[in-house]
Protein backbone atom coordinates (compact mmCIF):
# COMPACT_ATOMS: atom_id res chain seq x y z
CA UNK A 1 0.00 0.00 0.00
CA UNK A 2 1.42 3.73 -1.44
CA UNK A 3 2.12 5.92 2.04
CA UNK A 4 -0.61 8.34 0.85
CA UNK A 5 -3.20 4.98 0.89
CA UNK A 6 -2.36 4.51 4.00
CA UNK A 7 -3.15 7.79 5.20
CA UNK A 8 -5.90 8.20 4.20
CA UNK A 9 -7.33 4.73 5.22
CA UNK A 10 -6.11 6.02 8.84
CA UNK A 11 -8.08 9.24 8.11
CA UNK A 12 -10.94 7.60 6.89
CA UNK A 13 -11.30 4.59 9.80
CA UNK A 14 -10.61 7.83 12.40
CA UNK A 15 -13.71 9.53 11.20
CA UNK A 16 -15.63 6.36 10.92
CA UNK A 17 -14.92 5.68 14.48
CA UNK A 18 -15.62 9.01 15.86
CA UNK A 19 -18.51 8.58 14.62
CA UNK A 20 -19.54 4.98 15.55
CA UNK A 21 -18.41 6.52 19.40
CA UNK A 22 -21.09 9.05 19.51
CA UNK A 23 -23.72 7.39 17.82
CA UNK A 24 -27.04 7.29 19.96
CA UNK A 25 -26.99 3.43 21.33
CA UNK A 26 -30.01 4.30 23.35
CA UNK A 27 -31.77 1.08 24.77
CA UNK A 28 -34.66 0.13 23.47
CA UNK A 29 -37.91 0.60 26.35
CA UNK A 30 -39.84 -3.14 25.57
CA UNK A 31 -43.36 -1.90 25.12
CA UNK A 32 -44.81 -4.51 27.91
CA UNK A 33 -42.24 -2.85 30.32
CA UNK A 34 -43.55 -0.11 32.44
CA UNK A 35 -41.35 3.65 32.78
CA UNK A 36 -37.77 3.64 32.93
CA UNK A 37 -36.91 5.31 36.51
CA UNK A 38 -33.72 6.74 35.36
CA UNK A 39 -33.63 9.65 32.93
CA UNK A 40 -31.35 8.89 30.33
CA UNK A 41 -31.71 12.65 28.80
CA UNK A 42 -29.32 13.39 31.51
CA UNK A 43 -26.85 10.67 30.59
CA UNK A 44 -27.25 10.20 27.02
CA UNK A 45 -26.79 6.21 25.63
CA UNK A 46 -23.39 6.68 23.21
CA UNK A 47 -21.76 3.58 21.40
CA UNK A 48 -18.47 4.92 22.85
CA UNK A 49 -20.15 5.62 26.48
CA UNK A 50 -21.63 2.15 26.13
CA UNK A 51 -17.91 0.15 25.40
CA UNK A 52 -16.37 2.76 27.89
CA UNK A 53 -18.69 1.44 30.80
CA UNK A 54 -18.19 -2.10 29.42
CA UNK A 55 -14.50 -2.01 29.71
CA UNK A 56 -14.42 -0.94 33.50
CA UNK A 57 -17.39 -3.47 34.08
CA UNK A 58 -14.29 -6.39 33.59
CA UNK A 59 -11.93 -4.28 34.46
CA UNK A 60 -10.14 -5.68 37.62
CA UNK A 61 -8.45 -2.03 37.71
CA UNK A 62 -11.54 -1.44 39.93
CA UNK A 63 -10.25 -3.54 42.73
CA UNK A 64 -7.81 -2.59 45.01
CA UNK A 65 -5.47 -5.84 44.55
CA UNK A 66 -6.25 -5.89 40.92
CA UNK A 67 -7.99 -9.20 41.58
CA UNK A 68 -11.65 -8.80 40.85
CA UNK A 69 -13.77 -6.52 38.82
CA UNK A 70 -17.84 -6.01 38.43
CA UNK A 71 -17.90 -9.11 36.43
CA UNK A 72 -16.40 -11.52 38.42
CA UNK A 73 -19.38 -11.16 40.77
CA UNK A 74 -21.94 -10.29 38.24
CA UNK A 75 -21.06 -13.42 35.42
CA UNK A 76 -23.42 -12.41 32.48
CA UNK A 77 -23.82 -16.78 32.24
CA UNK A 78 -25.41 -16.72 35.95
CA UNK A 79 -27.68 -13.46 34.74
CA UNK A 80 -25.50 -11.25 35.77
CA UNK A 81 -25.82 -12.98 38.88
CA UNK A 82 -22.58 -15.18 41.24
CA UNK A 83 -22.81 -18.61 39.94
CA UNK A 84 -23.00 -20.84 43.19
CA UNK A 85 -22.33 -18.31 45.45
CA UNK A 86 -24.68 -17.44 48.45
CA UNK A 87 -22.82 -14.09 49.26
CA UNK A 88 -20.40 -12.40 46.97
CA UNK A 89 -16.33 -12.96 46.81
CA UNK A 90 -14.59 -10.24 46.99
CA UNK A 91 -10.55 -9.16 47.48
CA UNK A 92 -9.00 -11.58 49.78
CA UNK A 93 -11.54 -14.42 49.58
CA UNK A 94 -13.22 -12.62 51.90
CA UNK A 95 -17.28 -13.65 51.21
CA UNK A 96 -20.48 -11.15 51.56
CA UNK A 97 -23.77 -11.64 53.80
CA UNK A 98 -25.61 -11.18 50.68
CA UNK A 99 -26.43 -13.07 47.66
CA UNK A 100 -24.86 -10.92 44.64
CA UNK A 101 -28.50 -9.28 43.17
CA UNK A 102 -28.82 -10.23 39.07
CA UNK A 103 -28.03 -6.55 37.12
CA UNK A 104 -30.45 -6.18 34.32
CA UNK A 105 -34.05 -3.96 33.89
CA UNK A 106 -32.20 -1.42 36.13
CA UNK A 107 -33.44 1.09 34.54
CA UNK A 108 -37.25 0.69 35.98
CA UNK A 109 -35.59 1.13 39.69
CA UNK A 110 -35.32 3.59 42.00
CA UNK A 111 -33.75 1.79 45.27
CA UNK A 112 -30.95 -0.41 44.77
CA UNK A 113 -29.13 -3.67 46.81
CA UNK A 114 -31.67 -5.71 49.24
CA UNK A 115 -31.92 -3.10 51.53
CA UNK A 116 -32.70 -0.20 49.24
CA UNK A 117 -29.78 2.05 50.55
CA UNK A 118 -28.92 3.50 46.94
CA UNK A 119 -31.14 5.21 45.23
CA UNK A 120 -29.61 6.44 42.16
CA UNK A 121 -28.26 3.98 39.24
CA UNK A 122 -24.98 6.15 38.83
CA UNK A 123 -24.05 5.35 42.39
CA UNK A 124 -24.46 1.85 42.49
CA UNK A 125 -20.81 0.72 41.43
CA UNK A 126 -19.84 2.68 43.86
CA UNK A 127 -21.27 0.38 47.13
CA UNK A 128 -19.59 -2.82 45.09
CA UNK A 129 -16.32 -0.66 45.11
CA UNK A 130 -15.94 1.02 48.36
CA UNK A 131 -17.25 -2.12 50.27
CA UNK A 132 -13.86 -3.83 52.39
CA UNK A 133 -15.10 -7.19 51.59
CA UNK A 134 -16.23 -6.69 47.75
CA UNK A 135 -13.88 -4.25 45.21
CA UNK A 136 -12.03 -2.80 48.92
CA UNK A 137 -11.16 0.56 46.70
CA UNK A 138 -11.63 3.80 47.14
CA UNK A 139 -13.56 5.84 44.38
CA UNK A 140 -10.57 8.66 43.57
CA UNK A 141 -8.04 6.37 43.67
CA UNK A 142 -9.80 4.61 40.60
CA UNK A 143 -9.45 8.05 39.36
CA UNK A 144 -5.80 8.24 39.69
CA UNK A 145 -5.09 4.83 38.12
CA UNK A 146 -7.63 5.80 35.44
CA UNK A 147 -5.86 9.55 34.24
CA UNK A 148 -2.28 7.54 34.71
CA UNK A 149 -4.26 4.98 31.96
CA UNK A 150 -3.00 5.59 28.47
CA UNK A 151 -6.17 3.41 27.07
CA UNK A 152 -8.87 5.34 29.44
CA UNK A 153 -7.32 8.65 28.94
CA UNK A 154 -7.49 7.94 25.56
CA UNK A 155 -11.35 6.92 25.57
CA UNK A 156 -12.81 9.39 28.02
CA UNK A 157 -10.92 11.95 25.38
CA UNK A 158 -13.16 11.00 22.29
CA UNK A 159 -16.28 10.12 24.42
CA UNK A 160 -16.23 12.73 26.75
CA UNK A 161 -14.07 15.50 25.21
CA UNK A 162 -11.96 15.84 28.57
CA UNK A 163 -8.69 16.03 29.88
CA UNK A 164 -9.15 14.75 33.14
CA UNK A 165 -11.62 12.05 34.28
CA UNK A 166 -13.68 12.51 37.01
CA UNK A 167 -16.60 10.74 39.16
CA UNK A 168 -19.01 12.44 36.73
CA UNK A 169 -17.84 10.82 33.33
CA UNK A 170 -16.90 7.15 35.25
CA UNK A 171 -20.00 6.79 37.16
CA UNK A 172 -21.83 8.34 34.21
CA UNK A 173 -20.08 5.13 31.58
CA UNK A 174 -21.14 3.24 33.97
CA UNK A 175 -24.84 3.42 34.01
CA UNK A 176 -24.45 3.36 30.22
CA UNK A 177 -22.92 -0.21 30.28
CA UNK A 178 -25.78 -1.00 33.29
CA UNK A 179 -28.45 0.69 31.49
CA UNK A 180 -28.20 -1.36 28.06
CA UNK A 181 -28.54 -4.56 30.25
CA UNK A 182 -32.37 -5.24 29.67
CA UNK A 183 -33.61 -8.57 29.53
CA UNK A 184 -37.02 -8.75 27.60
CA UNK A 185 -36.50 -11.64 25.32
CA UNK A 186 -37.85 -14.57 26.74
CA UNK A 187 -41.06 -16.93 25.43
CA UNK A 188 -43.38 -14.95 27.97
CA UNK A 189 -42.22 -11.55 26.06
CA UNK A 190 -42.87 -12.63 23.08
CA UNK A 191 -46.07 -14.53 23.96
CA UNK A 192 -47.75 -11.25 25.93
CA UNK A 193 -46.10 -8.91 23.11
CA UNK A 194 -48.12 -11.25 20.26
CA UNK A 195 -44.86 -11.75 18.64
CA UNK A 196 -46.06 -15.34 17.66
CA UNK A 197 -45.00 -17.01 20.92
CA UNK A 198 -47.31 -20.06 22.18
CA UNK A 199 -47.78 -21.34 25.79
CA UNK A 200 -48.43 -24.48 26.66
CA UNK A 201 -51.65 -25.57 28.96
CA UNK A 202 -49.33 -26.44 32.05
CA UNK A 203 -47.22 -22.68 31.19
CA UNK A 204 -50.54 -20.81 30.75
CA UNK A 205 -51.66 -22.64 34.45
CA UNK A 206 -48.93 -21.32 35.69
CA UNK A 207 -49.04 -17.75 34.55
CA UNK A 208 -52.59 -17.82 36.02
CA UNK A 209 -51.32 -19.33 39.22
CA UNK A 210 -48.21 -16.76 39.69
CA UNK A 211 -50.83 -13.71 38.71
CA UNK A 212 -52.95 -15.60 42.02
CA UNK A 213 -50.66 -16.02 44.25
CA UNK A 214 -47.45 -14.53 43.72
CA UNK A 215 -49.13 -11.12 42.76
CA UNK A 216 -48.93 -8.15 44.36
CA UNK A 217 -45.19 -9.17 44.84
CA UNK A 218 -44.01 -10.57 42.05
CA UNK A 219 -46.27 -7.89 39.34
CA UNK A 220 -45.47 -5.93 36.52
CA UNK A 221 -43.49 -6.96 33.68
CA UNK A 222 -40.82 -6.69 35.57
CA UNK A 223 -42.15 -9.41 37.82
CA UNK A 224 -41.21 -7.36 41.18
CA UNK A 225 -43.48 -4.73 42.74
CA UNK A 226 -40.05 -3.56 43.94
CA UNK A 227 -40.84 -3.28 47.51
CA UNK A 228 -39.27 -4.48 50.32
CA UNK A 229 -40.94 -7.29 52.03
CA UNK A 230 -40.28 -10.02 54.73
CA UNK A 231 -40.72 -13.37 53.01
CA UNK A 232 -39.62 -15.75 56.04
CA UNK A 233 -36.25 -16.77 55.20
CA UNK A 234 -34.59 -17.89 58.35
CA UNK A 235 -32.85 -14.94 59.97
CA UNK A 236 -31.76 -14.14 63.95
CA UNK A 237 -31.06 -10.21 62.95
CA UNK A 238 -27.75 -10.35 64.85
CA UNK A 239 -26.04 -9.59 61.13
CA UNK A 240 -28.62 -8.58 58.73
CA UNK A 241 -31.81 -6.81 59.76
CA UNK A 242 -32.65 -5.89 56.10
CA UNK A 243 -34.12 -2.91 55.12
CA UNK A 244 -34.15 -1.73 58.32
CA UNK A 245 -30.28 -0.97 58.54
CA UNK A 246 -31.08 2.02 56.00
CA UNK A 247 -33.99 3.12 57.40
CA UNK A 248 -33.61 2.42 60.83
CA UNK A 249 -37.68 1.61 61.55
CA UNK A 250 -38.26 -2.06 63.64
CA UNK A 251 -41.14 -2.59 60.88
CA UNK A 252 -38.54 -3.15 58.37
CA UNK A 253 -36.46 -5.45 60.27
CA UNK A 254 -36.13 -8.59 57.54
CA UNK A 255 -37.80 -7.18 54.99
CA UNK A 256 -35.39 -7.23 51.45
CA UNK A 257 -36.32 -6.32 47.78
CA UNK A 258 -39.02 -8.43 45.70
CA UNK A 259 -36.46 -10.05 43.69
CA UNK A 260 -37.29 -10.47 39.87
CA UNK A 261 -38.45 -13.57 38.68
CA UNK A 262 -36.76 -13.99 35.46
CA UNK A 263 -34.20 -15.47 33.83
CA UNK A 264 -34.60 -17.91 37.88
CA UNK A 265 -32.44 -20.51 35.66
CA UNK A 266 -29.53 -18.78 35.43
CA UNK A 267 -29.16 -17.37 39.06
CA UNK A 268 -29.55 -20.02 41.56
CA UNK A 269 -29.01 -20.15 44.13
CA UNK A 270 -32.01 -17.94 45.95
CA UNK A 271 -32.81 -15.47 48.82
CA UNK A 272 -31.37 -12.49 49.95
CA UNK A 273 -28.81 -14.81 51.79
CA UNK A 274 -28.13 -17.58 48.56
CA UNK A 275 -29.93 -19.81 51.38
CA UNK A 276 -32.40 -22.20 48.88
CA UNK A 277 -30.42 -23.83 45.96
CA UNK A 278 -33.46 -25.00 44.00
CA UNK A 279 -36.51 -23.45 42.61
CA UNK A 280 -38.45 -26.25 44.43
CA UNK A 281 -37.17 -25.42 47.20
CA UNK A 282 -38.08 -22.18 46.66
CA UNK A 283 -41.67 -23.23 46.15
CA UNK A 284 -41.55 -25.61 49.26
CA UNK A 285 -40.43 -22.31 51.19
CA UNK A 286 -43.24 -21.10 50.54
CA UNK A 287 -45.16 -23.70 51.20
CA UNK A 288 -44.23 -24.82 54.32
CA UNK A 289 -40.88 -23.51 55.19
CA UNK A 290 -41.26 -19.76 56.63
CA UNK A 291 -40.43 -18.37 59.92
CA UNK A 292 -43.05 -17.24 61.75
CA UNK A 293 -41.23 -13.82 62.12
CA UNK A 294 -42.77 -10.48 63.74
CA UNK A 295 -42.32 -8.67 60.61
CA UNK A 296 -43.57 -11.34 58.22
CA UNK A 297 -45.29 -9.84 54.81
CA UNK A 298 -49.33 -9.85 56.45
CA UNK A 299 -49.95 -11.45 52.38
CA UNK A 300 -48.53 -14.94 54.34
CA UNK A 301 -50.34 -15.01 57.01
CA UNK A 302 -53.19 -17.90 57.05
CA UNK A 303 -56.66 -17.78 58.94
CA UNK A 304 -55.69 -21.10 60.60
CA UNK A 305 -52.56 -22.49 60.55
CA UNK A 306 -49.05 -21.65 59.39
CA UNK A 307 -48.15 -19.25 57.42
CA UNK A 308 -47.79 -19.59 53.59
CA UNK A 309 -49.11 -20.16 50.18
CA UNK A 310 -50.79 -23.33 50.27
CA UNK A 311 -49.45 -25.10 46.99
CA UNK A 312 -50.06 -28.57 46.10
CA UNK A 313 -47.87 -30.90 43.70
CA UNK A 314 -49.56 -30.00 40.48
CA UNK A 315 -49.70 -25.93 41.40
CA UNK A 316 -45.84 -26.46 41.73
CA UNK A 317 -45.06 -27.83 38.77
CA UNK A 318 -47.36 -25.20 36.49
CA UNK A 319 -45.64 -22.44 38.41
CA UNK A 320 -42.35 -24.09 37.48
CA UNK A 321 -43.23 -24.38 33.40
CA UNK A 322 -44.19 -21.14 33.57
CA UNK A 323 -40.89 -19.79 35.51
CA UNK A 324 -39.00 -21.21 32.82
CA UNK A 325 -40.20 -18.94 29.95
CA UNK A 326 -39.53 -16.04 31.68
CA UNK A 327 -35.68 -17.58 30.72
CA UNK A 328 -33.89 -14.89 28.25
CA UNK A 329 -31.20 -17.16 27.04
CA UNK A 330 -30.27 -14.32 24.25
CA UNK A 331 -29.48 -12.11 27.32
CA UNK A 332 -27.08 -14.70 29.17
CA UNK A 333 -25.63 -15.00 25.75
CA UNK A 334 -25.65 -11.47 23.79
CA UNK A 335 -21.94 -10.83 23.07
CA UNK A 336 -23.06 -7.05 23.25
CA UNK A 337 -22.58 -7.34 26.99
CA UNK A 338 -19.68 -10.25 27.25
CA UNK A 339 -16.12 -9.47 28.11
CA UNK A 340 -14.32 -10.10 24.97
CA UNK B 1 -13.45 36.36 14.98
CA UNK B 2 -14.31 40.16 15.64
CA UNK B 3 -17.67 38.75 17.15
CA UNK B 4 -15.69 36.94 19.67
CA UNK B 5 -13.73 39.52 20.87
CA UNK B 6 -16.34 41.82 20.88
CA UNK B 7 -18.73 39.37 23.54
CA UNK B 8 -15.10 38.75 25.11
CA UNK B 9 -14.89 42.11 25.75
CA UNK B 10 -18.62 42.73 26.92
CA UNK B 11 -17.84 39.57 29.48
CA UNK B 12 -14.89 41.38 30.57
CA UNK B 13 -16.67 44.69 31.72
CA UNK B 14 -19.80 42.92 32.84
CA UNK B 15 -17.44 40.81 35.64
CA UNK B 16 -15.41 44.09 36.52
CA UNK B 17 -18.61 46.02 37.25
CA UNK B 18 -19.78 43.11 38.79
CA UNK B 19 -16.78 42.65 41.02
CA UNK B 20 -16.83 46.55 41.87
CA UNK B 21 -20.38 46.29 43.22
CA UNK B 22 -19.18 43.02 45.66
CA UNK B 23 -16.91 42.07 47.94
CA UNK B 24 -16.12 39.15 49.84
CA UNK B 25 -16.46 37.75 53.30
CA UNK B 26 -14.29 34.94 54.52
CA UNK B 27 -15.22 33.08 57.53
CA UNK B 28 -12.78 31.19 59.41
CA UNK B 29 -13.99 28.25 61.65
CA UNK B 30 -12.09 27.98 65.78
CA UNK B 31 -12.36 25.14 67.25
CA UNK B 32 -12.56 25.05 70.80
CA UNK B 33 -12.46 22.73 73.71
CA UNK B 34 -13.54 23.54 77.19
CA UNK B 35 -12.80 27.15 76.19
CA UNK B 36 -9.39 26.70 75.08
CA UNK B 37 -8.31 26.63 71.49
CA UNK B 38 -8.43 22.98 70.26
CA UNK B 39 -5.26 21.57 69.88
CA UNK B 40 -4.71 17.66 68.16
CA UNK B 41 -1.43 17.21 70.49
CA UNK B 42 -3.32 17.66 73.26
CA UNK B 43 -5.81 15.54 75.70
CA UNK B 44 -9.10 16.69 76.93
CA UNK B 45 -11.74 15.96 79.58
CA UNK B 46 -15.27 15.60 78.26
CA UNK B 47 -18.56 16.86 80.23
CA UNK B 48 -18.42 12.77 81.47
CA UNK B 49 -15.24 12.74 83.10
CA UNK B 50 -13.68 10.59 79.84
CA UNK B 51 -10.18 11.82 78.39
CA UNK B 52 -10.21 12.37 74.99
CA UNK B 53 -7.87 13.79 71.71
CA UNK B 54 -8.20 14.29 68.35
CA UNK B 55 -7.56 13.48 64.81
CA UNK B 56 -10.30 14.59 62.60
CA UNK B 57 -13.08 17.38 63.15
CA UNK B 58 -14.67 17.47 59.41
CA UNK B 59 -18.15 19.32 58.64
CA UNK B 60 -20.21 20.32 55.59
CA UNK B 61 -21.57 24.28 55.51
CA UNK B 62 -24.44 24.51 53.16
CA UNK B 63 -26.80 27.14 52.09
CA UNK B 64 -25.50 30.59 53.15
CA UNK B 65 -27.68 33.19 53.51
CA UNK B 66 -26.45 36.92 55.07
CA UNK B 67 -28.61 39.05 56.75
CA UNK B 68 -28.72 42.69 55.74
CA UNK B 69 -29.21 45.26 58.12
CA UNK B 70 -32.79 46.15 57.43
CA UNK B 71 -33.50 42.40 57.84
CA UNK B 72 -33.55 41.46 54.27
CA UNK B 73 -31.45 38.44 52.90
CA UNK B 74 -28.99 37.52 50.52
CA UNK B 75 -28.81 34.28 49.49
CA UNK B 76 -25.38 33.01 47.95
CA UNK B 77 -26.70 30.96 44.62
CA UNK B 78 -27.21 27.55 45.43
CA UNK B 79 -24.12 26.23 42.84
CA UNK B 80 -21.57 27.81 45.12
CA UNK B 81 -23.00 27.91 48.56
CA UNK B 82 -21.19 24.04 49.74
CA UNK B 83 -18.32 24.23 52.20
CA UNK B 84 -16.42 21.85 53.82
CA UNK B 85 -14.35 22.28 57.02
CA UNK B 86 -11.70 19.94 57.80
CA UNK B 87 -9.43 19.78 60.44
CA UNK B 88 -6.51 17.01 61.03
CA UNK B 89 -3.13 16.93 62.31
CA UNK B 90 -2.05 16.93 58.65
CA UNK B 91 -4.99 19.39 57.20
CA UNK B 92 -6.04 22.71 58.10
CA UNK B 93 -9.19 23.90 55.97
CA UNK B 94 -11.21 25.68 58.04
CA UNK B 95 -11.45 29.25 55.95
CA UNK B 96 -14.58 29.25 53.06
CA UNK B 97 -14.41 32.37 51.10
CA UNK B 98 -18.03 33.75 50.24
CA UNK B 99 -17.43 35.24 47.06
CA UNK B 100 -19.44 38.31 45.00
CA UNK B 101 -21.16 39.80 48.06
CA UNK B 102 -23.39 42.76 47.12
CA UNK B 103 -22.28 45.98 48.80
CA UNK B 104 -24.51 46.86 52.49
CA UNK B 105 -24.19 46.14 56.00
CA UNK B 106 -24.90 42.53 56.77
CA UNK B 107 -25.85 41.53 60.74
CA UNK B 108 -26.42 38.12 60.66
CA UNK B 109 -25.67 34.87 58.90
CA UNK B 110 -27.97 31.59 57.92
CA UNK B 111 -26.66 28.26 56.92
CA UNK B 112 -27.02 25.12 57.25
CA UNK B 113 -24.78 22.07 59.04
CA UNK B 114 -25.25 19.37 56.28
CA UNK B 115 -26.21 19.00 52.76
CA UNK B 116 -29.61 19.52 52.15
CA UNK B 117 -32.11 16.69 50.52
CA UNK B 118 -32.37 17.79 47.28
CA UNK B 119 -28.08 17.78 46.51
CA UNK B 120 -28.23 14.44 47.97
CA UNK B 121 -30.97 13.50 45.54
CA UNK B 122 -29.65 15.05 42.36
CA UNK B 123 -27.76 13.19 40.09
CA UNK B 124 -24.37 12.93 39.41
CA UNK B 125 -23.31 15.70 37.28
CA UNK B 126 -24.99 18.34 39.44
CA UNK B 127 -22.14 17.22 42.45
CA UNK B 128 -19.28 19.08 41.45
CA UNK B 129 -16.44 20.52 43.70
CA UNK B 130 -17.03 20.26 47.49
CA UNK B 131 -20.21 17.61 46.64
CA UNK B 132 -17.76 15.21 44.29
CA UNK B 133 -17.28 12.36 46.30
CA UNK B 134 -14.26 11.41 45.28
CA UNK B 135 -12.48 14.82 45.28
CA UNK B 136 -14.16 17.59 47.83
CA UNK B 137 -16.26 15.37 49.56
CA UNK B 138 -13.84 12.26 49.75
CA UNK B 139 -14.57 10.60 52.95
CA UNK B 140 -17.77 12.34 53.64
CA UNK B 141 -20.12 10.53 51.94
CA UNK B 142 -22.06 6.74 52.41
CA UNK B 143 -21.90 4.43 49.63
CA UNK B 144 -24.17 1.82 51.30
CA UNK B 145 -26.64 4.33 51.85
CA UNK B 146 -26.55 7.14 49.61
CA UNK B 147 -26.03 10.36 51.26
CA UNK B 148 -23.61 12.82 52.86
CA UNK B 149 -21.57 12.52 56.33
CA UNK B 150 -22.71 15.82 57.75
CA UNK B 151 -20.27 15.54 60.68
CA UNK B 152 -17.17 13.65 61.20
CA UNK B 153 -15.73 13.78 64.57
CA UNK B 154 -12.89 11.02 65.06
CA UNK B 155 -10.06 10.25 68.00
CA UNK B 156 -9.17 8.76 70.56
CA UNK B 157 -10.26 8.01 74.86
CA UNK B 158 -9.52 5.31 76.92
CA UNK B 159 -13.13 5.63 77.35
CA UNK B 160 -13.37 3.35 74.03
CA UNK B 161 -12.85 -0.56 74.58
CA UNK B 162 -9.47 -1.73 74.11
CA UNK B 163 -10.68 -3.67 71.10
CA UNK B 164 -11.84 -0.65 69.36
CA UNK B 165 -8.00 0.41 69.91
CA UNK B 166 -9.19 3.13 72.06
CA UNK B 167 -10.90 4.76 68.95
CA UNK B 168 -14.11 6.67 68.70
CA UNK B 169 -15.80 7.19 65.38
CA UNK B 170 -18.82 9.75 64.72
CA UNK B 171 -20.26 10.35 61.56
CA UNK B 172 -23.22 12.09 61.66
CA UNK B 173 -25.70 12.47 58.45
CA UNK B 174 -28.84 11.95 57.34
CA UNK B 175 -30.91 14.04 55.39
CA UNK B 176 -34.75 12.52 56.15
CA UNK B 177 -34.80 9.79 53.57
CA UNK B 178 -35.32 9.03 49.56
CA UNK B 179 -38.72 7.85 49.07
CA UNK B 180 -39.08 6.98 52.64
CA UNK B 181 -38.48 8.82 56.06
CA UNK B 182 -35.56 8.22 57.81
CA UNK B 183 -33.29 10.30 60.22
CA UNK B 184 -32.89 13.94 59.41
CA UNK B 185 -29.59 15.32 61.06
CA UNK B 186 -29.69 18.34 58.71
CA UNK B 187 -29.86 21.34 61.35
CA UNK B 188 -29.90 25.20 60.24
CA UNK B 189 -28.09 27.81 62.05
CA UNK B 190 -28.81 31.82 62.50
CA UNK B 191 -25.94 33.71 64.12
CA UNK B 192 -26.33 37.44 64.43
CA UNK B 193 -22.78 39.56 64.83
CA UNK B 194 -22.25 43.35 64.86
CA UNK B 195 -22.54 45.08 61.48
CA UNK B 196 -20.16 43.67 58.82
CA UNK B 197 -20.02 46.91 56.10
CA UNK B 198 -19.16 44.90 52.41
CA UNK B 199 -17.69 47.84 50.16
CA UNK B 200 -17.15 47.17 46.24
CA UNK B 201 -13.97 44.85 46.80
CA UNK B 202 -13.27 44.55 50.16
CA UNK B 203 -12.26 41.72 52.51
CA UNK B 204 -14.47 41.26 55.41
CA UNK B 205 -13.47 38.70 58.33
CA UNK B 206 -16.04 36.63 60.37
CA UNK B 207 -14.81 34.29 62.80
CA UNK B 208 -17.58 31.42 64.34
CA UNK B 209 -16.11 29.57 67.14
CA UNK B 210 -17.39 25.89 67.03
CA UNK B 211 -17.26 24.48 70.82
CA UNK B 212 -16.54 20.48 70.12
CA UNK B 213 -17.22 20.22 73.80
CA UNK B 214 -20.83 20.52 73.31
CA UNK B 215 -20.53 17.67 70.81
CA UNK B 216 -21.26 15.41 73.94
CA UNK B 217 -23.95 16.87 75.57
CA UNK B 218 -26.81 19.23 75.60
CA UNK B 219 -29.52 17.18 74.22
CA UNK B 220 -27.90 14.31 74.23
CA UNK B 221 -25.42 12.43 76.55
CA UNK B 222 -23.08 10.70 74.31
CA UNK B 223 -20.59 8.81 76.52
CA UNK B 224 -17.54 7.04 74.52
CA UNK B 225 -17.82 4.14 77.10
CA UNK B 226 -21.36 4.18 76.04
CA UNK B 227 -21.11 4.47 71.82
CA UNK B 228 -17.50 4.76 70.95
CA UNK B 229 -19.18 4.76 67.29
CA UNK B 230 -21.81 6.17 65.46
CA UNK B 231 -22.18 5.85 61.44
CA UNK B 232 -26.15 5.81 61.16
CA UNK B 233 -28.09 5.14 64.16
CA UNK B 234 -30.94 6.75 65.81
CA UNK B 235 -28.45 8.52 68.02
CA UNK B 236 -27.75 10.83 65.66
CA UNK B 237 -30.75 13.22 65.60
CA UNK B 238 -29.80 14.26 69.08
CA UNK B 239 -26.33 14.33 68.65
CA UNK B 240 -26.73 17.03 65.75
CA UNK B 241 -28.77 18.68 68.07
CA UNK B 242 -25.61 18.95 70.19
CA UNK B 243 -23.51 20.50 68.21
CA UNK B 244 -26.05 22.62 66.20
CA UNK B 245 -25.53 24.42 69.26
CA UNK B 246 -21.72 24.40 69.42
CA UNK B 247 -21.10 27.17 66.96
CA UNK B 248 -21.50 30.64 67.79
CA UNK B 249 -19.60 33.91 66.73
CA UNK B 250 -16.53 34.29 68.05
Amino acid sequence: MKKTDLGLTLVLFTAVSAFTIRQNSTPEIPSNFPVPVYDLSINPVTEGGFELGKALFYDPLLSSDGSISCGSCHQQWAGFTNEDHTGSHGVDNQLGLRNALPLFNLLFYEHFFWDGGVHNLDLTPMNAIENPIELNESLDNILVKLNASDFYKDRFRQVYRVEQITSKEFLQSMTQFLASLISAGSRYDRYIRKEGEVLTSDELAGMALVEQKCAPCHSTALFTDRSFRNSGVENNFRFDKGREEITLNVADRGRFRVPTLRNLDYTAPYMHDGSINTLEEVLEHYNSGMEDQETLDPIFRQRTGPPGLTLNESEKKQILAFLKTLNDPDFIKNRRFSEQ
Amino acid sequence: MGKNFVFLGLWALSQICYAQKAGNIEIGFDHFFNGEELAFNKTYTNIHGEDVKFTAISYFISNISLQRKDGSLYTLPQDSSYFIVRHTPETDQRKIALKYIPEGEYTGIRFMIGVDSLRNTMSIERRTGNLDMAAGAKGMYWVWNSGYIFFKLEGTSKASPEKMKNRFTYHIGGFGGYRTKTINALREKKLDFSPVKVLPGSAERLKIKVNVDKFFYGHYNLRISEKPSVMWGVEAEKIADNYSEAFEIR
